[in-house]
């Protein structure tokens, strides 16, 4: 009678941690302390850091889910107030070339490329303000522009630039206009996706929004060292926190399984079933679009 | 004449329109060949040496990917190269998500287009084929 029972407790252990395993779920969730210690900030090799600047959603992509969720084009989430030639220190300008470079990115995908040469010229005279407009090929990227069918050219030219100028920063002590730039492309993103949800909510697109909970600690890790290099700085670096702190409740879960593989056209295509869950409220979405709202349009004023 | 001139101005400009970008030509082309429904997001550039001993793929990198999203991964290897350029791509908890080369029958494939379903930070690892010199580029697009 014992042998059976010990046999069906090791049973009934084994059934449970198979179906447990099958069905697990784990949470992205914050380091536990508020803010990041600048020691562990100032550890980042260059490789972490580059890695970082790679893992930023790229506007493009938001871009690209508002046209598959077909929400119509707005010159409204431009940020056509920056004027490129009111900018005075190297911070805004490398924050605004960001923003712009956003924009960039949506005009291009919704092909609205004749509204983009004003952007342009204030993109070329920020970039070259701060002796980075080596890297972007106005020209070209001009000429694509006018021609309507060489998108992917487009994408490549205007994406390659961008992260060539990164690369560049990053490599000649210039880190910080390099993390402004990024951070600048990041916040306008958001900015995008918040007006849009504002107006046509949708799960898809809000649950991107609370998915950049996972890029956020991201970005603080890029700022942290330079925090206290200036005011503009620290300022910068409390609006981020700010945002982090309307995330902290926000969770996103995720479930397990299997890829499943097929063939097509002689490529490999695979389904990933694992996926992750954003658990957000209605009023915590609120708080993403008001807090990202106020952000950006400070950012954007012109001093 | 002139009518011969303007039409082989217009030849070059078409020309330099496709081809003529100011990046790296051999990514242009790769760029170029995921197809006409793919829009670029980022390019990859690898040079690799021979390697000592085959174990995991050498080239590493990360890149944050979006749940609703196809994206596609092609894999172009210059002509020089004594093996085919291969991508691996784990998750956060290091798990192999997909990978472009069958070891079971030594297939490779150009390439994998992943529907994703679960947004994070996956680590993508490109190598030659066994382990081989080789230089080439991985495209990463989004298709519908």
């Amino acid at each position: 009678m014992k042998g059976n029972i010990t046999l069906l407790t090791i049973l009934f252990i084994l059934c449970f941690s198979c179906r447990n395993s099958s069905t697990k779920e784990t949470e992205f969730v914050f380091p536990e302390a508020d803010s990041i210690p600048q020691s562990e900030a100032e550890k980042l090799s260059p490789e972490a850091i580059e890695d970082i600047s790679r893992n930023i959603s790229s506007p493009v992509e938001i871009a690209n889910l508002l046209q598959m969720l077909e929400v119509p084009f707005s010159s409204q989430y431009l940020a056509s107030s920056i004027d490129a030639n009111k900018e005075n220190t190297t911070f805004d300008k490398a924050l605004k070339l960001g923003i712009l470079g956003a924009d960039l990115g949506y005009l291009n995908m919704y092909e609205k490329t004749g509204s983009s040469l004003d952007l342009l010229s204030s993109i070329r005279k920020l970039a070259e303000d701060i002796r980075v407009g080596q890297f972007f090929d106005f020209e070209m990227i001009k000429r694509l522009s006018q021609n309507r069918s060489s998108l992917d050219s487009l994408l490549y030219i205007s994406i390659d630039s961008y992260e060539q100028i990164d690369s560049y920063l990053r490599t000649n002590g210039r880190g910080q206009l390099s993390a402004l730039m990024i951070i600048g492309v990041w916040i306008e993103g958001q900015y995008l996706a918040t007006q849009v949800v504002d107006k046509y909510p949708d799960k898809i697109l809000s649950d991107r929004i609370g998915e950049q909970k996972i890029i956020l600690n991201d970005l603080l890790l890029l700022i942290t060292p330079f925090c206290n290099n200036s005011p503009e700085f620290s300022s910068l670096c409390k609006d981020l926190y700010a945002m982090k702190d309307n995330y902290r409740d926000i969770r996103i879960i995720y479930t397990q399984g299997e890829p499943v593989a097929s063939e097509k056209e002689g490529g490999l295509v695979i389904t990933q079933t694992e996926t992750s869950i954003v658990e957000m409220s209605e009023a915590q979405l609120k708080g993403l679009i008001e807090i990202t709202s106020e952000i950006r349009n400070r950012l954007i004023l012109n001093d | 004449m002139k009518r011969f001139l303007t039409i082989i101005s217009l030849l070059l400009y078409t020309g330099f329109i496709l081809t003529g970008q100011s990046s790296d030509p051999f990514v242009s082309k790769c760029v170029m060949n995921t197809g006409n429904e793919a829009k670029y997001l980022k390019d990859f550039r690898i040079q690799l040496g021979k390697a000592a001993e085959q174990n995991d793929l050498r080239y590493k990198a990360n890149m944050s990917l979006w749940k609703n999203t196809k994206y596609r991964f092609t894999m172009c290897s210059a002509e020089d190269s004594k093996g085919q350029l291969i991508l691996s791509i784990k998750d956060d908890a290091n798990k192999v998500i997909l990978s472009s080369y069958d070891k079971k029958t030594g297939k490779t494939y150009p390439f994998v287009d992943f529907v994703c379903n679960k947004s994070g930070i996956y680590k993508l690892n490109y190598d030659f084929t066994d382990g081989q010199q080789g230089s080439g580029v991985g495209v990463v697009s989004m298709v519908k």
